[in-house]
């Protein structure tokens, strides 16, 4: 694997990318807005009393960290991938003596570094305003981050394997909608998987989505026991394994399907 | 003056354009004030064209062709002077004015691109509220003349740029204007397109009596249909006349190109008489500029003093000769 | 007059024909709406599932709340936001340097930018919305009454009229910097419309009351329906409405007249 050349290829998107600030400051605001849009009714809904053990201060918390995770974990280059294949542009990535990978993973962390510092202040400002109540210890700290890193990863190759499939079909953005749609239910968005009615809450627990997003907000904002957080673990990197099995199969045989057709 | 139509008097076009410097520091400047240059792209162009005439705006690109056109149709707004088209002032851009005129832009499209050419001109016909007989009638000539019938089926997308022109031209003619404005019309078509177009123009222009101002870099349409042509070049108008005057004025000189027999091209320079400008050399090849009175006698020099493998004589490309009119100021 | 009437018509036809040339869009647009669909209503079914009312508004209420703002944005996708997007959208005739030729047309230009291109798909989404209002409206067990319908109606017109009215101005913004994605911001606005206006914190409730009213569009039409609206509301909502719409037309038209005069 080519790292010097995938490293390069990472900075200088992040140059090159930092130039158009202001458009991307807008998508990270448009993509805020829902979670916020859930914080503020779930924390009028509140009140005084609380939710499912929840206060409306820890509502507010849940959802803030919930705005910063969902931004590091979303992956926008599935969107492009299958627009490339369509296009015939992947063929100048599959020309380089990288793999097409390295090309992703530049536009990803390009993308999170721009949008998280538009994301981080606001945040901190809406904190200040709305006052959360977030004490979160150490222990929950340190479960976070790898929690965190997994969900991205898991989030990333689960997206890039449906990519994929335009190989074969041409409108593979359709699947990305419906797991944006699922994502938006399972995953912790509408409310805290603990919130969720029975069946979908069984859902949530056994599907990857929350894994990609709700899991680590949830082990940070002191919602799991210790044994749940072990669970969790188990099953995100279940899900992680099976999505890159997935991705280097499909990837195998998509690239075969590509090269023979002529791409 | 009797029979015309458009009067254009002293017309001047200044854009403010923001500067734009390199680097870091410059962009932050310019975010806190901003510097602006004033570009005058048309400057006191006055002329007169009578009712069915055909003339041509030639110039090198930016020289303001385009843009005196569009003030002329109403697109633009003229920074000062006055003009009257049908009577009307363009930039009012009062309807009955704008069902008049027509406009066809050579490098931007106006038919909808998914559905078949047919639909774009119904509802182009509706648009300008041509009655449906007469539009029927005013297709189906335009098929004729055209010879468009294969193409009518088919979605716009999947036609060729030389079909997809003539969509173009069908159009912008079939409200019938009274003034035809053509901005770069063969751009990018092939030869024997180009024939095909220019053939068409001159035709229906016979036939209906349009005005039409046509701009180009390419000469050969200006030659093929425009007996009359303004030359614009910096903004100025340059010459306003026959087009045979122009090429006959304003190409002094012409080129000769000679290739020797002998690679040693030093010592020819003293054979040269002094009327005979070296502009190129390589190898054993000359290219010489000469005026064209002294054409036929430097030849024979030439000839009779030089071994010569081959000689020959050529008009200067336009542009060269623009480029040769602006030195000398005026012509 | 008789000569835009036919002008609709004819646009109304070449969408349906422009639509039709793609027959895999109908099948992804089917999916979007049912998604949306689904995800609006399982979100306010969570979250009334844990309780009865918030600050004042109940389950039907809010759905009938939905119902309208489904409504809302079907009429906005029928023609408002296609014929908008033409010009000032992201593969818009500013961007393309078309717009030339829709100058040249002897309509009128406001006419064109808010007429010419129609989406039929929307027409779908339109009776979605109505359904959802019409299960809403069952569970309120509210009398709908002559007058509450008109009520409504006139709700619903202003609140259109509204939306107009800002999409409208944000296109002439376009005209003057056409990088931004003016209608992206709104959108991420627009979507707070989901949930009445009650359940924001006050400072929120009084900037989508009054700044960006995107509070109007649907609150005031399903407060009348609820039972919960006063007349003043109903009529500060037309008021509002007309004069939004005139600031808005004529900043458009001096937009459009300025652009004439600066572009190249």
């Amino acid at each position: 694997m080519n790292h010097r050349g995938g490293i390069a290829l990472i900075k200088a998107t992040w140059t090159s990318w930092l130039q158009y600030r202001s458009f991307f400051f807008l998508l990270a605001f448009g993509w805020m807005i829902p979670p916020l849009i859930y914080l503020l009714v779930w924390s009028t809904a509140a009140g005084e009393a609380s939710i499912g053990g929840l206060s409306r201060g820890e509502f507010v918390a849940y959802y803030l960290v919930l705005i910063l995770v969902n931004q590091i974990t979303y992956s926008q280059t599935n969107w492009t991938v299958g627009d490339m294949i369509r296009e015939g542009s992947m063929n100048r990535l599959l020309l380089r003596p990288i793999h097409p990978l390295y090309d992703a993973l530049a536009s990803e962390v390009a993308g999170k570094v721009v949008y998280l510092v538009f994301d981080i202040p606001v945040v901190a400002v809406l904190a200040l305003v709305l006052h959360p109540e977030f004490h979160p210890t150490m222990i929950e700290i340190a479960a976070f981050l790898p929690a965190l890193v997994f969900a991205w990863m898991l989030r990333f190759f689960w997206g890039y394997w449906l990519a994929l499939l335009a190989f074969w079909a041409s409108r593979a953005s359709a699947l990305l909608a419906i797991q944006d749609a699922l994502i938006f239910l399972l995953a912790g968005q509408v409310a805290p998987v603990a919130l969720l009615p029975g069946a979908i809450k069984t859902a949530a627990v056994v599907l990857p989505f929350r894994y990609m997003v709700g899991f680590p907000v949830e082990i940070l904002t002191g919602q799991l026991g210790a044994a749940e957080i072990s669970s969790g673990f188990t099953v995100q990197l279940a899900w992680l394994g099976v999505s890159l099995a997935l991705t280097a199969l499909i990837w195998r045989s998509g690239l075969r399907q590509h090269t023979a057709v002529g791409g | 003056m009797p029979g015309e139509i458009i009067k254009v008097d002293r017309l001047r076009k200044t854009y403010r354009v923001p500067e734009r410097e390199a680097g870091l520091k410059a962009s932050v400047r310019s975010l806190v004030k901003r510097k602006y240059t004033d570009v005058e792209a048309v400057r006191d162009i006055s002329f007169n064209i009578c009712s069915g005439e055909m003339v041509g705006f030639i110039g090198p690109n930016g020289a303001g062709k385009t843009t005196t056109l569009k003030m002329l149709s109403g697109l633009l707004r003229p920074t000062d002077g006055e003009a009257s088209v049908l009577g009307f002032v363009p930039w009012e851009r009062r309807a009955n004015y704008l069902s008049r005129i027509s406009m066809v832009l050579g490098n931007k499209s106006q038919m909808l691109w998914d559905i078949p050419p047919l639909d774009s001109f119904r509802v182009l016909g509706e648009i300008y509220r041509v009655p449906q007989a007469e539009l029927n009638r005013t297709l189906e000539e335009l098929f004729d003349l055209l010879d468009m019938l294969p193409l009518l089926e088919k979605p716009v997308r999947n036609l060729s740029l030389g079909e997809r022109m003539k969509c173009e031209l069908v159009a912008g003619l079939l409200h019938r204007p009274q003034v035809l404005f053509l901005d770069e019309p063969t751009l990018g078509l092939d030869i024997s397109m180009q024939n095909r177009l220019r053939q068409f123009l001159g035709e229906y222009n016979q036939r209906s009596g349009v005005t039409v101002l046509l701009t180009s870099h390419y000469m050969a349409d200006v030659m093929a249909l425009c007996p009359r042509v303004i030359l614009i070049h910096q903004g100025k108008l340059l010459y306003d006349g026959e087009l045979t005057g122009l090429a006959g004025r304003l190409a002094p000189f012409k080129l000769l190109r000679i290739t020797l027999n002998d690679m040693h091209a030093e010592n020819c320079e003293e054979v040269l008489p002094k009327e005979a400008e070296i502009i190129d050399r390589e190898n054993g090849n000359l290219t010489l500029r000469v005026n064209r009175s002294a054409a036929p006698a430097v030849t024979a020099h030439l000839l009779s003093t030089l071994s010569i493998a081959d000689l020959t004589i050529e008009n200067p490309p336009i542009e060269a000769v623009i480029d040769q009119i602006y030195q000398e100021g005026s012509v | 007059m008789a000569y835009y009437l036919r002008l609709i018509t004819q646009f109304m036809k070449i969408s349906v024909q422009e639509e039709a040339a793609y027959r895999m869009n109908f099948w992804i647009s089917l999916l979007h709406s049912a998604l949306n669909l689904g995800t609006g209503i399982l979100g306010i079914v969570i979250l009334f599932n844990q309780v009865e009312t918030v600050r004042g508004w109940t389950f039907p209420g809010t759905l009938a709340l939905l119902g309208v703002y489904l409504i809302a944005q079907a009429l906005r996708g029928l023609f408002i936001g296609p014929s908008l997007d033409a010009l000032a959208g992201m593969d818009g005739e500013v961007w393309t340097g078309k717009l030339d030729y829709t100058l040249l047309r002897p309509a009128d230009i406001q006419f064109m930018a808010s007429f010419r291109r129609w989406r039929p798909f929307a027409l779908f989404d339109l009776l979605l919305g109505m359904g959802v209002l019409a299960i809403a409206l069952a569970q309120l067990h509210q009398e709908l009454s002559l007058v509450r319908l008109v009520g409504f109606s006139l709700a619903m017109t202003s609140g259109i009229a509204i939306l107009y009215a800002i999409l409208l101005a944000f296109t002439a913004f376009v005209f003057w910097s056409p990088g931004v994605l003016f209608t992206w911001i709104f959108d991420g606005v627009f979507q707070m419309a989901r949930y009445p206006v009650g359940m924001y914190p006050g400072w929120l409730r009084l900037v989508l009351t009054w700044v960006v009213p995107v509070g109007i569009i649907t609150t005031i039409p399903a407060e009348i329906l609820t039972g919960t609206a006063s007349p003043a509301a109903l009529l500060g909502g037309l008021a509002m409405a007309v004069v939004f719409v005139c600031v808005s037309s004529l900043l458009f038209r001096y937009a459009a007249k300025r652009y004439a005069s600066a572009s190249s």
